[in-house]
């Protein structure tokens, strides 16, 4: 293509540097922002006015800037949690449904000790939060380990079965909380049993204990991939499932693996919202949206490059953003879904930018006397 | 029982459409695993069109219509651009979730028109639908149109050299394919349950898709397939029709889901992988670059 003096040209990159992937990652951002600016326009409200409120919100305010950090807390283990298999070249969209049976293990061990009953507990919180997280992982564990045989043993599509165990996941849950099922609240508000005070997490100057949890395991999977051989090897499966089989890798494990190991963060994320956030301790009647909130994870992990640590700040900005965005959504009245349509411009621009991954565009400034000749090739 | 069985093909009719359309992408080569998005899209602005212009018709054309601008949008990322088409796919059903989610909001509850009237009893759709699974049968295997879109679906390169224009083929599968996904979405959210609610569709598109895999790129078993889940989900809905009083209603509604995973499980045996290998178009979700 020919504009002006200048000939342009698409070219296959042949690498792509940390930093110039970095550069494209914040351009897409920036655009898809630019590209959502249209919502607030055709509601009538200053795009400018509407992203200061969102940011200054999420970020300065006081009341904000904890739900921030918890949204952080929670997207990162999400971002986490589809990161491992997406290093292993598969698709975990089942961070909700691993997130619903994370935080129905958790409070099935507050069942187990009869904490509904009696709203408190004999046994310390020293024993019973560390094995409140440890069922939580497990249920989310059970759920990619379905995930995780069906694509190594059976070769099935692993996002067709994430996203079905998802609506598995969504309606047991209502199954344990609504209707007399064995989690409802006494109250039978369509809501879980609450927490005992006794439970409620240890905090951090008002952060729960989490964020540590969510940033070791970052630091940790990023270690995983840069020097370990179980690392490597979920790198060559992700490269080539086929190639690296011949490497002696198995096609079987690395995928059982990396599902148990998103799965059981997932879990994490799912005992972080409804047992260590302050405010809600227990499983809330719209946990629909916790797990909507879960898929902000791919477009994290998508935007990261499947880096851990990059993933950081990412999460950070977009638990920020999607904190906001509910935020203006009723300071200045407009429709609910604001964060919903933030989450679908943000992928779909997040797609057309896997364009500049792989190609980059050239220029070269073509003489007068070429457009005699009129090479355009 | 009756109205339980009009209810079953009802539903069976949103599958068929939905499922056909992903079939005849996925016969050129082309996977969108967004189908739940396009579905999202059709009826959500399928059901906005209608409730403001009191016409069904131009609900109906709305829903198709934007599902064909999906489908080529689908089809610009994933022909033109050559990008992974897991990724747009899931881009386009993030999209239709997130965007329908806000769009419909000030529309949620009921659509107030009077419903369309049946034909014999049953789903004036499902007649629609016997037809275009005729007709997509008959275009795919006995025609010369279905066999360059089979060809560009197995082997590209060998259908470019013998001249057959492959974008161009595969753009019209992918906007034909995203129509009949358009038209799926009007209909649940036109006839099949006009009311409007976030995320009303909970997993009929991706169970669409899983129908497409099970029916071996056939329409006719494709059909069977959603005859089946159609019933299932009704089933699901009602299950005191059955078993009155067993488990909760909450437990019932994963029944299909269950039943979609030993689907896929009933697949992957051998016996039906041989066939099933066989009959998968080569090409799929494999871009297409001219050299």
């Amino acid at each position: 293509m020919r504009i002006g003096r200048y000939e342009f040209k698409l070219e296959k990159r042949l690498s792509l540097t940390g930093w110039k992937a970095a550069i494209i990652s914040i351009f897409a951002v920036i655009f898809a922002l630019a590209l959502f600016s249209f919502i607030f326009i055709l509601a009538e409200i200053n795009p400018l006015l509407a992203y200061r409120e969102m940011f200054s919100y999420a970020f300065v305010n006081p009341y904000g800037l904890p739900l921030t950090i918890n949204r952080f807390i929670f997207l990162l283990l999400c971002t986490s949690a589809f990161i491992i298999p997406f290093r292993a070249g598969l698709w975990n969209i089942g961070m909700p449904g691993q997130l619903y049976a994370g935080a129905l293990g958790a409070f099935a061990v507050l069942y187990a000790f009869g904490v509904k009953d009696f709203r408190t507990s004999d046994l310390s919180p020293g024993i019973l939060i560390p094995l409140m997280l440890i069922v939580a992982a497990l249920g989310g564990v059970g759920l990619g380990a379905i995930a995780g045989v069906l694509k190594g043993k059976f070769n099935i599509n692993e996002i067709v079965v994430t996203m079905i165990l998802n609506f598995i996941a969504f309606w047991l849950v209502s199954h344990m909380i609504k209707e007399g099922g064995p989690f409802m609240n006494p109250g039978g508000r369509g809501e879980s049993f609450e927490l005992p005070s006794s439970l409620y997490p240890p905090m951090i100057m008002g952060v729960p204990f989490t964020i540590f949890l969510a940033l070791g395991v970052a630091v940790l999977l990023y270690f995983m991939f840069a020097k370990t051989r179980i690392g490597y090897k979920i790198k060559a499966h992700g490269l080539s499932p086929a190639a690296s089989r011949y490497a002696g890798i198995s096609t079987f494990k690395i995928p059982l693996l990396v599902f148990i190991m998103g799965g059981a963060l997932a879990g994490w994320a799912g005992y972080h919202y409804f047992a260590a956030v302050p405010g809600v301790y227990k499983i809330s009647r719209n946990y629909g949206y916790f797990g909507d909130l879960a898929f902000y994870g791919i477009i994290c992990g998508l935007i990261s490059l499947g880096n851990p640590l990059a993933a950081i700040p990412v999460a950070l900005l977009f638990g920020g953003l999607s904190v906001g965005g509910r935020f203006v959504q009723g300071q200045l009245n407009m429709s609910f879904g604001l964060d919903y349509a933030l989450l679908g411009v943000l992928m779909i621009t997040l797609v057309a930018f896997q364009f500049f991954y792989r190609y980059q565009i050239g220029w070269a400034k073509t003489g007068e006397e070429r457009l005699d000749v009129g090479v355009l090739r | 029982m009756w109205e339980f069985f009009a209810r079953s093909l009802a539903a069976s009719t949103i599958f068929t459409f939905a499922a056909l359309g992903e079939l005849i992408d996925q016969r050129s080569g082309i996977l969108n695993v967004g189908i739940e998005g396009v579905m999202l899209f059709g009826a959500t602005l399928g059901f906005i069109a209608a409730q403001v212009t009191g016409s069904y018709v131009i609900g109906f054309l709305v829903g198709i219509a934007i599902g064909g601008l999906l489908g080529l949008l689908h089809g610009f990322f994933s022909i033109t651009l050559g990008a992974d088409q897991v990724v747009v796919g899931m881009g386009i059903w993030i999209l239709g979730f997130g965007l329908t989610t806000y769009i419909g909001n000030p529309y949620t509850g009921p659509l107030g028109m009077d419903r369309i009237p049946t034909i014999l009893g049953l789903s004036p759709f499902f007649y629609v639908g016997l037809v275009l699974v005729i007709v997509s049968w008959f275009v795919l295997s006995k025609t010369s149109l279905g066999l360059k879109i089979r060809s560009v679906g197995e082997n590209p390169s060998v259908a470019e050299v013998s001249g057959v224009d492959v974008t161009k083929t595969r753009y019209l599968c992918v906007t034909v394919g995203g129509m009949l996904m358009g038209l799926s979405g009007a209909i649940y959210s036109l006839y099949y349950n006009p009311v409007w609610n976030y995320n009303f569709l909970m997993g009929w598109g991706f169970i669409a898709l899983a129908l497409v895999f099970f029916s071996m790129w056939n329409p006719w078993i494709l059909l069977g397939g959603s005859l089946l889940f159609g019933t299932l989900w009704q089933l699901s809905l009602n299950p005191q029709l059955v078993l009155p009083g067993v488990l909760s209603r909450y437990i019932w509604r994963t029944v299909p889901f269950v039943i979609t995973i030993g689907v896929l499980l009933i697949i992957s045996t051998k016996w039906f992988r041989i066939r099933w290998g066989a009959a998968r178009p080569e090409a799929l979700a494999v871009p297409y670059v001219k050299e």
